[in-house]
């Protein structure tokens, strides 16, 4: 028979730890609540690029820039993984490491001169531990990236682009869908492509073939002002997967901590249903000796 | 007349204005109320918003200026207070940058960049 008193202390061990999920899953909801609406202030910036490039494509300019344009031969490529700091929550790390591995192994045999640079502790010792050097690491983006943080990284990048020692940059990140839905993502972010920041809305092009709304100057002239549209179009970009990735960080803590506190429910009611049975079974065996002691005295 | 600033973080103002200065890539504009639509590039220095008697003065990072239908929307990637500008960092900005060596023309652009951005600091830092 099962010890009860032991059966006790399971049962109290497991109701702490459930009090200590239950806070991580409220405080994941907090910040999941803020993250999210930076990540919605974002677009207003984001919007108003998106316009901005539409009004120069209908003044008829040609968009071409050398972000935009790929290299002919990729020498030095570089992968970004963005992981979070924290651990305990799920398998947003594990999937990014994986997918990370992955990507770099592939980028590898493409590319004869490749560069890890990885951000959050968890991605960095992760791979670590999986024995890949690190070329650079970013342990100072929490639930809230700042884009300070983030055009410091890009400015890097971009320099490094325009003097030729990165011909081609990939993000791994944790693309935010819905609430319910977030996938990892790879993302090659330069060359950039095309310039469209909200790919898949499909109404940026519509709006493009209308004719002109306002007859705009130009000041100094709309190539300079492509020049700056690009890079900062980048730089934005990058920002938004920052802010993808710090919001499914905290979803997946939240999906976490809330399956862990309902497992711990689970746990306490078996644990209760044994420790009664437990108990009830011993006070039956002290009747069965008290009875069968007094049947042998009489 | 309606000034909105926007930089990816945030709407940092949306206000009703009657004179806005702004520092474009090569010189000074001022705009009006009804003034014709304009896209500009931005340059590193001070954006004046006047309503009334009272001017309230930021420093802007680059970035664009567009005006159409009476709005004026400056998108920048930040937007100082002039009262909260670093002057020591900028100053020691200035100092690294111009210490910087520039072999080719992308080296020296990213030169330039540094140098005038911590110098648009240090003027609206007055």
């Amino acid at each position: 028979m099962a010890n009860p008193r032991v059966l006790d202390k399971r049962r109290k061990s497991v109701r702490n730890i459930k009090k200590i999920t239950r806070t991580m899953e409220l405080i994941a909801t907090a910040r999941f609540k803020k993250a999210m609406d930076r990540a919605s202030a974002a677009t207003s910036y984001t919007d108003r690029i998106t316009q901005l490039v539409s009004d120069l494509t209908r003044a008829g300019l040609q968009v071409s820039h050398p972000l935009l344009e790929k290299r002919a031969e990729v020498k030095n490529a570089a992968l970004l993984v963005l992981t979070a700091n924290r651990g305990l929550c799920g398998g947003f790390n594990g999937n990014l490491i994986r997918a990370g591995q992955g990507q770099f192994a592939e980028l590898k045999a493409l590319v004869p001169n490749c560069t890890l640079q990885v951000s959050g502790k968890r991605g960095i010792s992760g791979l670590k531990y999986r024995g890949i050097p690190i070329d650079k690491q970013y342990t100072q983006f929490e639930d809230k990236p700042r884009f300070d943080e983030v055009d410091a990284i890009a400015t890097l990048l971009l320099d490094d682009y325009a003097t030729g020692k990165l011909d081609r940059l990939d993000v791994v990140y944790t693309k935010f869908l819905s609430i319910a839905k977030q996938v990892v993502t790879v993302e090659t972010l330069l060359p950039l492509g095309s310039l469209d920041l909200n790919a898949g809305k499909g109404d940026s092009k519509q709006e493009s073939t209308m004719g002109p709304k306002h007859q705009y100057e130009f000041l100094p002239s709309p190539e300079s002002i492509l020049e700056e549209v690009v890079p900062t179009s980048f730089k934005v970009k990058l920002f938004k997967c920052f802010l993808d990735s710090a919001v499914s960080e905290q979803i997946a803590r939240m999906v976490a901590m809330k399956s862990a506190t309902e497992n711990a429910n689970d746990l306490i009611k078996s644990l209760s249903r044994q420790y009664n049975r437990a108990r009830q079974g011993r006070i039956t065996n002290e009747l069965m000796d008290l009875i069968g002691g007094v049947e042998a005295i009489s | 007349m309606r000034c909105i600033v926007v930089t990816p973080e945030e709407t940092i103002l949306d206000v009703e204005t009657d004179f806005v200065a702004a520092p474009l890539f090569d010189g000074e504009v001022g705009i009006l109320p009804r003034h014709s639509p304009l896209i500009g590039r931005l340059g590193y220095g001070e954006l004046r918003l006047k309503k009334g008697a009272e001017t309230t003065r930021y420093y802007v990072d680059g970035g664009f200026l567009q005006v159409a239908d009476d709005v004026i929307s400056v998108l920048t990637s930040r937007a100082i207070p002039a009262a909260k500008i670093d002057r020591t960092a900028a100053e020691k900005q200035l100092t690294e940058s111009l210490a910087r060596k520039a072999a080719n023309p992308e080296e020296l652009a990213v030169r330039d960049r540094l140098v005038s951005q911590a110098r648009g600091q240090l003027r609206v830092d007055r």
